[in-house]
């Protein structure tokens, strides 16, 4: 369905994509996990057709995007990081316009069931700049989905929701999915990454450099981390393979011992040596 | 050929709420009013114009022209800078499958009708004062283009600065000017010899020329084709910047 083939892209001195190689099928959640600036938004604006990779070549549904445009974009949905509805108009005109740059036939008709199914109905006729966070990020949903695309990308889609939105969202992203359509969406929270999504990809600074099932990433890395307090008083952790490992190293250690199944961010950490919300902070 | 429709309904949409606030339409109609006032019926008594011109007739068509080229340009140049760097709105026509062409035609018949409701508030202060303005074909012909022109300059702008700061610079190098030397006030006979011919490189200027004239004369045809040429440079160059946009 996508196939990225060694694209890179430099901002200056940046390298925000360096020889990404990917795979995505037809049908599935695919997750780029990463800190901020690994490149996750870059490739996004790539695929869908914001900005020109400096090198590489990106196919989807067949059509190259940097040759055919105009062709990719009638396929994709795409719901940014950033707020980009008309904050001055309301809910219906949003979609009214959005529906028309698409040619989305019985456009009246559509957005009337689009607004039903995002349960946006009784916010028709609310001017965007009224509505919460957690009804924007609704709305920008509501208007990807109204030409019924192939392919939806999602940037980030729960930044900045608390967690009982998000989890309504992730709800609706699943119903997404049942309905065949491929989804690939961005996301620094290892949560959402793990719920969501049947493969994920983990970025970088600019490479890929994990790709699989969240259970695939997590077994090749071990599966139980045991997290300990060393003798200089900081918390460290041993990933091991099996449980009995794990409870033959924490019976060796002092109180505060701790033993749980690894997540992504173990992952992250194992083939990086760093924490995604360490590189967050910094 | 419909992909404009959606562009320059949603800007209208827009355009329409603002209206409806009443300070846009003072804000819109002050900076003429003022000119009218401090030229027309101030230090207008002492420009010099050709026997028998009152200066409120000569003065009124070139406020007209400087207020259609200020609200086209600016309307336009300024919203596609918020949208494309602030709001990130215009991100949306160039994810949609509307040709790079449409989204130039939606936004330019756009800033065109907001130049068209400037110049309709000076046109209608124009019969309420005394003078022998009138309105001619060729008049409003002429006032189109203005706005058709800056509109799409108002484009290029809009494409091209870095940040929203930069749209009041470029403002202030290249409409300002224009607005003051290009024969809205005074006539452009008066301006010295070494400064006419970047006089006649400004657009206003022709605009000014032709939009004072009842009947197209050979300046007035020239000066009407460096009209046509001038709208028809800006708005490719518009074209080809929203077509390359990269981000």
């Amino acid at each position: 369905m996508i196939l990225i083939d060694n694209i890179s892209k430099t901002y200056g001195k940046t390298k925000a994509l360096d020889s990404l190689s990917l795979e995505i099928r037809q049908g599935e959640i695919f997750g780029l996990l990463g800190p901020n600036g690994a490149g996750k938004t870059t490739l996004i604006k790539i695929l869908t057709t914001l900005t020109k990779p400096d090198a590489g070549t990106c196919i989807i549904n067949g059509k190259n995007v940097i040759l055919s445009p105009q062709e990719i974009k009638s396929i994709i949905g795409v719901v940014p990081q950033e707020n980009n509805l008309e904050r001055e108009l309301t809910v219906y005109e949003n979609l009214l316009i959005y529906g028309m740059l698409h040619k989305v036939s019985e456009l009246k008709k559509k957005i009337e069931e689009i607004l039903i199914k995002m349960e946006l109905s009784s916010k028709k006729h609310s001017v965007i700049n009224t509505l919460s966070g957690g009804f924007q990020r609704r709305v920008l949903l509501a208007r990807a989905l109204l030409p019924q695309p192939k392919i939806l990308f999602l940037d980030e889609p729960s930044i900045g929701l608390d967690p009982n939105i998000r989890r309504e969202l992730w709800q609706i992203i699943r119903g997404i999915k049942s309905e065949g359509r491929t989804v690939l969406l961005t996301t620094h929270y290892i949560e959402e990454a793990e719920a969501l999504c049947d493969r994920v990809g983990i970025l970088s600074r600019g490479k890929l450099i994990a790709f699989g099932t969240p259970l695939e990433l997590k077994r090749d890395i071990g599966e139980y981390v045991v997290e300990f307090t060393d003798n200089k008083g900081r918390l460290v952790s041993e990933i091991c393979h099996s449980r009995e490992k794990a409870h033959d190293i924490a019976k060796n250690k002092n109180d505060g011992v701790t033993i749980r199944k690894s997540n992504l961010e173990d992952v992250f950490l194992k083939l990086t040596g760093e924490r995604i919300r360490d590189i967050e902070r910094e | 050929m419909t992909g404009w429709y959606p562009i320059f309904f949603k800007e209208i949409l827009q355009f329409k709420r603002k209206l409806l606030r009443l300070g846009y339409i003072f804000s819109a109609m002050m900076s003429p009013i003022i000119y009218l006032v401090t030229f027309g019926l101030g230090l207008g008594k002492t420009v010099m114009l050709a026997e028998g011109t009152d200066y409120l007739t000569f003065l009124l068509p070139g406020l007209v022209a400087m207020s259609s080229m200020n609200n086209s340009y600016s309307w336009v140049a300024s919203a596609l800078n918020l949208s494309r760097l602030y709001f990130k709105t215009f991100q949306v026509y160039i994810q949609s499958p509307v040709n790079p062409f449409s989204i130039m035609v939606g936004e330019v018949l756009a800033g065109v009708v907001k130049g068209l409701f400037a110049s309709l508030l000076i046109i209608a202060v124009g019969f309420v004062v005394p003078s022998d303005f009138s309105i001619t074909p060729l008049f409003i012909i002429t006032l189109l283009l203005n706005c058709f022109m800056f509109a799409s300059l108002g484009v290029i702008t809009g494409m091209i600065t870095k940040s929203h700061e930069d749209t009041a610079t470029y403002s202030n190098f290249f409409i300002m000017p224009m607005a003051f030397f290009s024969g809205t006030f005074f006539s452009i006979d008066r301006i010295p010899l070494i400064f006419k011919p970047l006089i006649y490189i400004m657009p206003l200027t022709h605009t000014n020329i032709v939009i004072r004239k009842s009947n197209l004369d050979l300046d007035g045809t020239i000066s009407l084709t460096v009209l046509i040429f001038y709208c028809f440079i800006f708005f490719i160059i518009g074209s080809r910047l929203i077509k390359k946009y990269n981000e």
